[in-house]
């Protein structure tokens, strides 16, 4: 399972992104994603995925990265339970 | 003082009695209430409340994303501001004037925000609220996101003085565009804080006034004998104002003109009003415009309907005006819309501007029977035609014992 599709569908939703301009590769920066709406983002992750981001790990610059961070607390998550 | 003349040519309303200010006045005229009883939510003290609440709906005016990060009075203002901007037609390209001003008032800020997050933090021990939590309850919020939203570049200031901030707040823009540092000015005020938390704070302090046994509408009664305090209200005034030079070159029609603009402290208590204060913010205003007392024909007073703040304010005015406080007219409409508290001034300011282009003085509804301690005419009832209305002023007083007035004249 992956964060992806999820992290996708919720920045078209509630955060107003062009659905064309989202692939793994697009950066925050080039979707116009600032550092506070990065932040409500990261929150809407862990409310959604039942995971705590630390603050050295929220540094991804593309959705792929942020969705690699998710992922592996995911496992981790998982793992440990 | 000498300076630049300065008119009111915009007003954008989001107000208990709705969003159209000559619609609104309309209503006040007619000695309307807003007021409603309002279920408090408060489940653990389960006591409803008489409270003047806004329909408001921020519809497309804010874009998706800054409104998540915009807690109910900043979201009122900046609608308020786009009413207001578009009235003047000023906004272009969904742009306002880059180089204005923003002159907010504004007593609590995201109110509900605070609310939420403690909640979240005390009931739940969690920190995982909001993480704009900051910059959602923080005062100058308003301020920022009009600039940001209309991308005015000019100081975008906050006044965070109780009841009179957004007195002030029009009253240094006045100062500001008057002077000449500024050709015009976005200015008003805004409050939303009927939330549990804050309605719940205001009733321990026993200021809210209970419903009448007439029923809800009658409940906000400024100098009857039968008041019992004020009626929580909320909402957002915002107010367009440019100087003389600007309104002649854009052939633009002004509500009224702004002439004078008077504060003061009262050095005396955080609660208890001083006549000695507010006859001080009433002569600054007046010295102020050059007028002389005898031409102001109306007052919109602060009168809350607070057993012991009413009369402070008679006592005041009778000591500024002399034989003349009995000639002119004296009228709460805090009794149809409650107190807005941050955005009281900025309403009270608007709605004297429009008696002054309508020549018509809007009432003080359920005045029924006058406290004797507040003898002079306020106008009860329903409102009073006054064709030759030429000069009026609005006060504002706040806890802590810091008083503004404004003085304006028909334009």
């Amino acid at each position: 399972m992956t964060s992806y599709p999820f992290l996708a569908q919720l920045l078209v939703d509630k955060y107003d992104v062009d659905a064309q301009s989202i692939h793994p590769e697009a950066t925050m920066t080039e979707l116009d994603l600032d550092s506070l709406t990065l932040t409500e983002i990261l929150f809407d992750l862990e409310d959604e995925f039942g995971i705590e981001v630390p603050e050295e790990r929220a540094t991804f610059s593309t959705l792929g990265e942020a969705t690699a961070v998710i992922d592996d607390l995911v496992r981790v998550k998982e793992t440990t339970e | 003082m000498s300076g630049r003349r300065v008119f009111i040519t915009g007003m954008g309303f989001e107000t208990p009695h709705g969003q159209d200010p000559r619609g609104v006045f309309e209503r006040l005229f007619q000695g309307e209430s807003a007021v409603q009883m309002v279920r408090s939510g408060t489940a653990e003290f389960g006591s409803d409340v008489v409270l003047a609440p806004v329909d408001f709906d921020p519809g497309d005016t804010i874009p998706k994303v800054p409104l998540l990060f915009m807690a109910r009075a900043a979201q009122m203002a900046v609608v308020a501001a786009h009413k207001a901007i578009r009235s003047t037609g000023l906004l272009v390209d969904d742009r306002g004037p880059r180089d204005a001003g923003v002159y907010m008032g504004c007593g609590l800020g995201g109110a509900e925000i605070i609310q939420e997050g403690y909640r979240t933090f005390y009931e739940q021990k969690s920190k995982r609220f909001k993480r704009s939590t900051v910059p959602m309850i923080m005062a100058n919020a308003a301020a920022a996101h009009i600039s940001m939203r209309y991308k005015i570049q000019g100081p975008a200031h906050t006044y965070s003085i109780a009841c009179s901030s957004s007195t002030v707040a029009i009253g240094e823009a006045f100062r500001a565009v008057r002077d000449g540092y500024l050709e015009v000015a976005i200015a008003g005020g805004t409050e939303a804080m009927l939330n549990h938390g804050s309605i719940a704070a205001w009733e321990r302090l026993g200021v809210l006034a209970r419903e009448h046994p007439d029923g809800v509408l009658a409940s906000s009664r400024p100098f009857d004998a039968e008041r019992t305090g004020f009626v929580l209200g909320e909402g957002a005034v915002i107010l367009v104002i440019e100087n003389e030079d600007r309104v002649s070159a854009r052939r633009a029609t002004p509500v009224a003109e702004i002439i004078g603009y008077g504060s003061s402290s009262d050095a005396h208590n955080l609660i208890e009003p001083l006549a000695d204060g507010q006859e001080r913010t009433m002569w600054n205003g007046i010295l102020d415009s050059g007028i002389d007392p005898g031409e102001v024909g109306y007052i919109n007073a602060h009168a809350t309907g607070t057993p012991t703040g009413d009369p402070v304010e008679i006592d005041a005015i009778k000591r500024v005006f002399g034989a003349h406080a009995r000639q002119l007219a004296v009228s709460s409409t805090k009794s149809m819309h409650g107190h807005l508290v941050g955005a009281a001034g900025a309403l009270e300011c608007a709605i004297t501007a429009l008696a002054l282009s309508e020549g018509r003085i809007p009432p003080t509804a359920n005045l029924t029977t006058p406290d004797p301690a507040c003898d002079l005419d306020c106008v009860p009832g329903v409102g009073r035609a006054v064709p030759d209305l030429a000069v009026a002023m609005s006060n504002s007083f706040a806890f802590g014992g810091s008083n503004a007035t404004l003085v304006l004249r028909k334009a």
